[in-house]
């Protein structure tokens, strides 16, 4: 690679977030993620000059830090607007975009590595998806994504396409291409797995799967499909198709695909984060559905008018501390509203065709939304 | 409620409007101006009780909406109604103009939205004027505007009394939303995603009155104004924005500024913010949800994010988010979080302020000016151009004229019915 060395203290944090990534147990441990919290605040605060300008601006430097939460979050909207990395500009190997509208900016995560990006994907998928795969096993994933090769600037593209390559099995494949699903490919390889019995793992946006359904009502084709398949979502709909509340898009589903709605689950992710969180019903079935993620993140529920942390069980703003974001800024505030459960949490979405309560055009309506 | 209910109403509506049609107009429209009157007396019982109830039902502080309705109330008088019916439409005594005739529908549907009270009067009136009885969805955001409205003319009219009717049903309510929509001549206020689903149940040969989300903002030039009189505009300006919480499509959402020198924004970002921080105490902002909270916050935190890179931004901010100004460094289109959250966004020169407004113009509803002078008329027209549909000093935006040509319409032409005769044989 060209460019200059790699920054020793960079290195040494690399490894230890990637020692924890890379242990079996999926093991909580607060002193660990208190330690290795304070040295990347303490890393990026120097290295990303913004962030470190926006740190001061908010009274927090690491010499009077006193706990992890205290940390400043930049908001998503920031990695519209800089480069927010960590590393000389001239290391990076890959970039991560939003999807912009006609009228807006993509925000863009920077890497130097993708490393730690799949070493955080892959256990964590595999926990919460795929808990019952039997070690060096393999299952038909289909996506409906466009490929890697597609959309290179996809993080959904690309954490599917590494899915794909630790877990998949011949029958995987993507489903998307061109701006289209293609039905005609998804359909047969749907008949195929069910009529070999082989349970498959379906993936994609929830608009993806709103064009789906459409296209399987049209067909009036139904299937079920065998015991153990599991489907995913990963949000999105905003102008791509029209909106279904969730547990009425799940409802549809269970009926169009057999699959049943306990083995249906969303994945929360964004495209500025290296690490993504689960509903819980695949790995805690009995318990309630919630958002869980790896140990080496950690979420907080926050006043959005005082900053102040929701007192457990009320509504706040969502703001993620993911140490696998070594290279940009490991804690990211959202513009999304959550609510803790035990140990987890849940997303709190506006309901499709919930009325403004004013005349005015709200929010960045006008502007268009984000997605993945 | 369900749609045979509402089918029972617009035939009972449709009985009450045939007596209406027997009466004079100009009987009818006496009636009307003087309930605008009642509405526009502050101290009438109409008003109070109004007053008394909103704030529980739509959230506003009662400060807020004593100061909203006197506002828009204020230039709504029954003479300023009936010369815009003789102005847009016919002699006010028969609805009739030489060889020219005006009727209303048998019957209009007007579907309400949001929580700002003044157009729900409005739409209400408006139909009656054309002798069309009306039947209103009440929004669930504000159900007790279009109630108030209804006694007040059965107080002072029992025909016209009967010629109105409320219901509430939600919107996902299909069997209420058709019946709904069987009326002769709809209104509907609402989002883009309303109006799309109400036009795609209604057929193209029925009438459909859209009034979708509207934005507004300000254009303010300081190179004309001494501090005094920039301090007043800045005053004025607050004062737009803190009604309703800037809410109403009326309300403006940022503030243009010349800015040839570079220091301007922030002078007058400044003096917004001093205003605004005196209005939180007089006019206290009303309930946030926490979704319009979290959004502010993100946005101020991407404003200080871009301070901190090196942009030319300063975010100025009420205690625990009451409201926020941002002074920015370009005049990027950004959202709006609303709830008193406004963008002072500089613009280099006059000529410029046309492209600046341009990605907002679809939704442009009001523009406030401060500073323009002699150039008044010169901007108002290029502001015009762009879709804006009013013109106004700032100060003044949440008091449209009765007669605003609200979404670039007149009141009374989209909901009437016009006829010409011809050189008889």
């Amino acid at each position: 690679m060209s460019g200059p060395t790699r920054d020793p203290r960079r290195a040494d944090l690399d490894r230890r977030v990637l020692d924890w990534l890379q242990e079996p147990d999926f093991r909580s441990d607060d002193a660990r993620f208190d330690a290795l919290a304070r040295d990347l605040f303490a890393f990026q605060y120097e290295h990303c000059a913004a962030y470190g300008a926006f740190c001061r601006g908010r009274g927090h430097t690491p010499e009077t830090l006193r706990d992890w939460r205290e940390i400043p979050a930049v908001p998503t909207g920031a990695f519209k607007e800089m480069a927010l990395h960590s590393f000389p500009a001239e290391r990076e190997i890959k970039c991560f975009r939003t999807s912009g509208t006609s009228t807006t900016t993509p925000g863009t995560l920077h890497l130097d590595t993708l490393e730690l990006y799949e070493a955080s994907l892959l256990p964590t998928f595999r926990r919460y998806l795929l808990p019952d795969l039997a070690p060096h096993a393999r299952l038909p994933i289909r996506v409906l994504a466009p490929s890697a090769d597609e959309a290179p600037t996809s993080s959904l593209s690309h954490m599917f396409a590494i899915a794909i390559r630790e877990f998949g099995n011949e029958h995987s494949g993507f489903d998307v291409s061109g701006g289209e699903l293609r039905s005609d490919g998804l359909c047969a390889a749907l008949e195929g797995r069910a009529a070999e019995g082989e349970a498959i793992a379906l993936c994609g946006t929830a608009f993806a799967f709103v064009h789906l359904l459409d296209d399987l009502e049209q067909r009036r084709v139904q299937y079920r499909l065998p015991d153990g398949s599991r489907l995913m979502e990963c949000g999105g709909f905003k102008g791509r198709s029209r909106e279904i509340p969730r547990p009425e898009l799940y409802a549809r589903l269970e009926d169009a695909l057999g699959i049943p709605i306990e083995h249906m689950l969303n994945q929360y992710g964004m495209t500025e984060l290296g690490s993504q969180f689960y509903d819980s019903v695949l790995v805690q079935p009995e318990e309630l559905r919630r958002k869980l993620g790896p140990p080496w993140v950690r979420v907080a529920l926050v006043d959005p008018n005082s900053g102040a942390p929701a007192a457990h069980g009320d509504t706040g703003q969502i703001v993620i501390y993911d140490l696998a974001n070594t290279g940009s800024v490991f804690a990211i505030q959202t513009a999304d509203l959550g609510r803790a459960i035990d140990d987890g949490f849940e997303v709190l979405g506006r309901e499709p065709g919930a009325e403004a309560r004013g005349c005015s055009i709200a929010a960045d309506a006008m502007l268009g939304g984000r997605a993945r | 409620m369900n749609g045979t209910r509402i089918g029972e109403h617009l035939a009972a509506l449709r009985e009450s409007g045939a007596l209406l049609r027997r009466r004079p107009v100009e009987a009818t429209l006496d009636v009307l101006a003087d309930v605008l009157d009642g509405w526009r007396d502050p101290e009438s019982s109409w008003r109070r009780a109004l007053e008394a109830e909103l704030p529980e039902a739509t959230g506003f502080s009662p400060e807020v909406v004593r100061e909203g309705l006197r506002l828009g109330l204020e230039p709504w008088s029954g003479a300023k109604l009936r010369e815009l019916v003789a102005r847009e439409l016919a002699e006010p005594k028969d609805l009739a103009r030489n060889d020219e005739f005006v009727s209303g529908f048998d019957t209009t549907a007007v579907v309400l939205a949001g929580s700002i009270p003044m157009p729900t009067l409005l739409a209400l009136i408006a139909p009656l004027a054309l002798h069309s009885p009306v039947l209103a969805k009440t929004s669930s955001h504000d159900p007790v505007t279009a109630r108030h409205v209804a006694r007040s003319l059965a107080e002072s009219d029992p025909l016209l009394g009967r010629c109105i009717a409320c219901v509430e049903f939600p919107s996902h309510a299909s069997d209420c939303v058709d019946a709904l929509l069987t009326a002769d001549c709809v209104v509907a206020y609402g989002s883009d995603e309303t109006m799309a689903a109400v036009r795609s149940r209604i057929p193209p040969s029925r009438r459909l009155v859209e009034y979708g989300h509207r934005l507004s903002v300000a254009v303010v030039d300081p190179t004309q104004l001494s501090d005094a009189e920039l301090g007043d505009a800045a005053g004025r300006l607050a004062l737009d924005i803190a009604v309703w919480d800037q809410l109403g499509c009326l309300s403006p959402i940022a503030a243009f500024v010349i800015d040839p020198g570079g220091n301007a924004v922030t002078r007058f970002a400044e003096r917004i913010a001093d205003s605004l921080a005196d209005l939180a105490v007089r006019l206290p902002r009303g309930r946030t949800d926490p979704a319009a909270s979290a959004l502010a916050s993100h946005e101020r935190a991407e404003a200080e994010m871009r301070a901190a890179a090196g942009a030319r931004v300063v975010v100025y901010t009420g205690q625990a988010g009451g409201w926020s100004v941002i002074a920015e460094s370009d005049a990027t289109a950004r959202p709006a979080p609303l709830h008193r959250f406004i963008r002072i966004q500089p613009v280099l020169n006059r000529d410029a302020l046309p492209a600046a407004l341009l990605p907002l113009s679809r939704h442009l509803a009001a523009v406030g000016l401060a500073g323009f002078g002699s150039a008044t008329r010169k901007t108002a027209r290029a502001l015009a151009q762009l879709g804006a549909s009013r013109i106004c000093a700032v100060g003044s935006m949440q008091s449209p004229p009765l007669a605003w040509r609200h979404d670039n319409r007149g009141v009374f032409p989209p909901l009437a019915r016009l006829a010409g005769l011809e050189d008889p044989p």
